[in-house]
């Protein structure tokens, strides 16, 4: 049985940042739109994504607010802020970096 | 960080430090939200709803986990996590007030003693005196020399040398001189002799201390050949007899003999370079010089007094400041040679140069034997401190083996080690705080007695006033957290968890760690090692007070007569001196008095003695000449061996008699009979003074020095005042000095005035180093002693608790008292004998370093020894008599069945 593919570490952030560049979202949403977005592929687990939250809450990078959610219910909603755009710029730019060589090394021809 | 982003993250830090209760509830929503949403999820994709909840729970892998990982992004989590550990800490420690009251009291003890004695080592050797511009920059001038090829270093130069110094040695260097001495201010009956400093105007160069009212002098005040008769007040004294009041400038005050007009107050806690009383009065070096010997000081090397200090300007070594003023100083000594070739030392061999010493003279290379022993004794207050952490240590290990099953469960429960240990540590640094407070308390209170030992008349500061100590006091604290903290934290990190959740406390009895009877052993050799050394000083101090001095202390007091300015013939003053005798005699509670040439320890005067048949006299030692009336050695309680002492008779008219000491006779005549034998005194040219007779031996310079001789002259043929009195009370001399001072000015004509001390007050200072090392290490060793025996008590006790179920199957199976009392002592007193071995072979190891400081004491006595040995055992068999009498008492039924 294979597990849900874990989230290559330290890319947890900036997934994170990337679903609060399209709007604000509470927890779960965010959660349910990786699983969406990846097919299933990118499964947080969902206890490691408060901690992660908190933390780039806690960097400044994103705010939070108390809001009514769709169900009606009280919910926490991140927003990202102008920093955290700046961190999402540069996170996505290393990451295109680092991604890059990856697919290079891993397209050389065997010989 | 951006500052833009303080924007959103200050905010939230101070949240989460001051709203926690409200973060944390809204954790709380946030994650319960999340958990509902994924378990509703969970039951429409098809779960029953307690597996909908369970597979929900799982996945998001531990509610309290997570709610933890949370707290540990906010940046604000150690400090909470620290305040949380102190609450929890002050809340175990409520719990058990007799643990929490042992160790902060060892600690204080062991923090005080640290306190009090560095704040008198600082005062006597480190602290930079109050004011002084550059402290770094400011040193005690010295001479040094040959003379009959050995060193010699002076610190006192006299006048006319500081000058030559201070026009010879360049502008980068200010030299200053200074000299405090009891001088009489006032007049007639108010006048007292009180600490005056005589200052060059550059002394006050030296400071950045404004005047609190008025000016300091200026150099055209302070000037050859007298200065002006201007005086700055002592602030306290300013305070103390002007009130205050702003209008003392301009008044008059007489000082010694000159009447001096008052032109300012230095500032408050100004007292110049040394520990000690601060001066009432300060006065220009040269009007003290004229005033004392008018006429030419400017040119007499002889007469030495001030003390010299030198600062150096910004760009000057102190080496290239010592090779200026070595220049200096030996164009002086050429210039005293020129001026008094036959008095002095031929320049070639004496080798004169300068030496840059630290501020404080006890820090330099003439500090007395005090010093040393403040630093031993400060090296026993930290030796004290280590007894006290060995046995806070003990106690807390015996405090974390108890709690064996709380750490284990906790471990089990998820706490991590780290956190654990954090806990731990916490705890001890919170008993080292509450103990570090208790000993500042403690030196506050008890330190200023010590320091009175050490400084006399040091009554300006408090003992921890100043942040240096407390700063002492506080790392002392903090060295004392570490290390009682870590023992049990080492010990928090082994436990096998299973094991100890299973067999709880009683478990640490069987493999009791090797730790604790391996701090027991530290302390208690350290203790056997203070102890000897308390036996050693007290030993000296016995034999200092012991050494037949030859005459009584107590119940005499030193009379001195000034007659400042009244012009007398020396006739007329020894017939005032007579009369000042009579009238002593009559007062009541005074039993005799006599005149003096000299009091023992002030200096003795070497007149010459000439004996026929003898040629080299000096050789056989020093001869002092000392003289009286008819009831001089009645007075001074010296005995006649053989003849007569003085009588009335012995007038100016009769013929010249002496007294010798029995020493003195010995070593004149050896074998032969004194009586009648004749001396010349001055001059191998005077007719024979005869000996009448032979008194005891006495010490009048140093206690040890047994070639000390002294003869005694009739004050009728002495031929001149003295300008000294001795007068024996019925009682305690210290309780009649003042009745005797007032009858006596009573007698003093015009502005002159006598003094009144106890002849204790110039003896006692004779004894001070072996009296200070006596005291302190008794009190330290006793201390050090009492720690020993709590700490061997409680962990016995302790030992003994945890062993009950083996003591009830003990005697359950028939086991005697003795027994049980004897497997207990036996620990104890086996400890005991360890300690007493180590610390014996320590201090014999140890002995040859204190031994300059003992008094006719080898540092290996064997009385000492086993006196030290027998108390110690004494303390270790008490130590665990009462445990094991405890042990003897188990129940076997019932501490089979508990647990």
């Amino acid at each position: 049985m294979s597990r849900p593919t874990d989230v290559v570490q330290g890319t947890l952030d900036l997934l994170i940042l990337k679903m609060l560049a399209l709007r604000p979202m509470n927890g779960w949403d965010i959660s349910q739109r990786l699983k969406q977005h990846s097919n299933d592929v990118l499964r947080v687990s969902d206890g490691s994504l408060y901690p992660a939250l908190h933390k780039l809450e806690q960097e400044g990078w994103i705010e939070a607010e108390w809001r009514l959610s769709d169900n009606n219910r009280r919910a926490k909603f991140y927003t990202l802020t102008r920093p955290g755009r700046r961190q999402l710029d540069q996170e996505r730019e290393s990451w295109t970096r680092l991604s890059n060589a990856i697919s290079m090394v891993v397209r050389l021809k065997e010989a | 960080m951006r500052i833009e982003r303080w924007l959103y993250t200050l905010p939230l830090r101070l949240r989460s430090l001051f709203q926690r209760g409200k973060v944390e509830q809204e954790l709380r929503d946030e994650l319960r939200d999340h958990l509902e949403r994924q378990i509703a999820a969970n039951e429409s994709a098809g779960m029953s709803p307690a597996d909908a909840r369970t597979v929900a729970l799982r996945d998001f892998g531990g509610i309290e986990r997570r709610k933890d990982e949370v707290r540990e992004t906010r940046g604000v989590n150690l400090v909470e996590q620290l305040m949380r550990d102190m609450a929890y800490a002050a809340r175990g420690l409520r719990r058990a007030p007799g643990f929490t009251l042992a160790v902060v009291g060892t600690l204080a003890l062991g923090v005080g003693a640290n306190a009090a004695m560095f704040g008198i080592v600082d005062r006597l050797l480190f602290r930079p005196p109050a004011f002084l511009r550059e402290p770094g920059h400011v040193h005690r001038l010295y001479e040094a020399f040959t003379a009959d090829r050995t060193g010699a270093t002076r610190v006192n130069l006299s006048y006319a040398r500081y000058r030559d110094l201070a026009q010879r040695s360049p502008g980068s260097l200010t030299v200053a001189a200074f000299s405090v001495m009891h001088i009489a201010v006032g007049d007639g009956d108010a006048a007292r002799e009180l600490p005056v400093m005589a200052a060059s105007a550059s002394y006050f160069d030296l400071y950045d201390a404004a005047p609190a009212l008025g000016r300091y002098f200026t150099s055209a005040e302070d000037s050859v050949p007298a200065g002006a008769p201007v005086a700055v007040l002592g602030y306290g004294y300013w305070q103390s007899q002007y009130g205050g009041r702003r209008d003392v400038i301009g008044q008059r005050v007489r000082v010694n003999q000159t009447l001096c007009t008052i032109i300012g107050v230095a500032p408050d806690h100004f007292a110049g370079v040394e520990a000690g009383e601060a001066p009432v009065l300060y006065w220009p070096l040269t009007t003290r010089a004229a005033d004392a010997r008018p006429g030419a000081f400017a040119a007499n090397y002889g007469w030495r007094w001030p003390e010299v200090l030198v600062m150096r300007h910004a760009g000057i070594s102190e080496a290239t400041a010592t090779t200026e003023l070595t220049a200096a100083l030996r164009v002086s000594w050429l210039t005293q040679a020129s001026a008094n070739p036959r008095n002095s030392l031929a320049i070639g061999a004496a080798k004169p140069h300068a030496l840059l010493g630290p501020v404080h003279l006890q820090a330099g290379p003439l500090a007395g034997p005090e010093t040393r022993v403040v630093t031993w004794v400060t090296g026993v207050a930290a030796i004290v401190l280590l007894i006290a952490c060995a046995n806070v240590a003990n106690l807390l290990l015996v405090r974390a083996v108890s709690r064996r099953r709380e750490i284990a469960m906790r471990l089990a429960l998820g706490a991590s080690r780290g956190r654990l240990i954090r806990q731990l540590l916490t705890e001890s640094l919170l008993l080292a705080a509450l103990g570090g407070i208790a000993g500042v308390v403690l030196a506050q209170w008890g330190g200023g007695a010590i320091r009175a030992l050490f400084i006399r008349g040091d009554f300006n500061s408090p003992t921890v006033a100043d942040g240096r100590t407390l700063v002492v006091a506080s790392v002392a604290t903090l060295v004392a957290a570490v290390l009682t903290g870590l023992a049990p934290a080492m010990q928090a990190l082994k436990p096998d968890l299973a094991h100890s959740l299973r067999t709880g406390a009683r478990q640490a009895g069987a493999e009791r760690s090797r730790l604790r009877p391996a701090l027991l052993l530290f302390q208690t050799t350290l203790s056997v090692v203070l102890l000897i050394g308390a036996g050693l000083f007290v030993r000296s101090l016995l034999n200092v007070r012991g050494m037949p001095l030859g005459y009584d202390i107590d119940p005499l007091m030193v009379i001195t007569d000034n007659t400042r300015g009244v012009k007398t013939s020396g006739a007329e003053l020894a017939s005032l001196e007579a009369r000042l005798a009579q009238v002593a005699t009559t007062t009541p509670g005074v039993v005799a008095a006599t005149p003096a040439a000299s009091v023992p320890f002030w200096g003795f005067d070497d007149s010459p003695v000439f004996v026929p048949g003898i040629d080299s006299l000096s050789e056989l030692g020093t001869f002092g000449r000392q003289a009286g009336n008819a009831d001089y050695f009645r007075t001074l309680g010296t005995r006649i061996v053989r003849g007569r002492g003085f009588d009335a008779h012995d007038d100016a008219h009769a013929p010249r008699v002496a007294v010798v000491s029995q020493g003195m006779a010995r070593a004149l005549w050896p074998g032969q009979d004194a009586l009648g034998k004749c001396i010349r005194l001055d001059a191998d040219t005077m007719p024979c003074t005869s000996v009448v007779g032979v008194a005891q031996d006495v010490r009048v310079r140093s206690l040890k020095n047994q070639r000390e001789y002294l003869y005694y002259v009739p004050i009728a043929q002495y031929g001149d005042a003295t300008g000294m009195l001795f007068v024996r009370s019925s009682g305690d001399a210290s309780s009649s000095v003042e009745t005797v001072r007032r009858a006596l000015q009573g007698v003093m004509p015009g502005n002159s005035y006598v003094t009144a001390r106890p002849f204790s007050a110039i003896v006692d200072p004779v004894m001070a180093s072996w009296r200070l090392g006596a005291t302190m290490f008794v009190t330290f060793g006793m201390l050090a002693l009492t720690l020993a025996a709590v700490g061997l008590y409680s962990v016995i006790a302790y030992g003994v608790a945890q062993r009950r179920q083996e003591f009830g199957v003990r005697i359950a199976l028939g086991a005697g008292i003795a027994d049980v009392l004897q497997l207990v002592v036996g620990e104890g007193v086996k400890l005991g004998l360890a300690g007493v071995t180590l610390g014996i072979v320590i201090a014999i190891a140890g002995g040859r370093w204190i031994a300059p400081l003992l008094f006719d004491e080898a540092p290996r006595d064997m009385l000492v020894f086993s006196a030290v040995a027998a108390a110690l055992m004494v303390a270790a068999f008490c130590a665990s008599l009462f445990p094991a009498l405890r042990a003897t008492r188990v129940d076997p039924v019932q501490s089979l069945r508990a647990d």
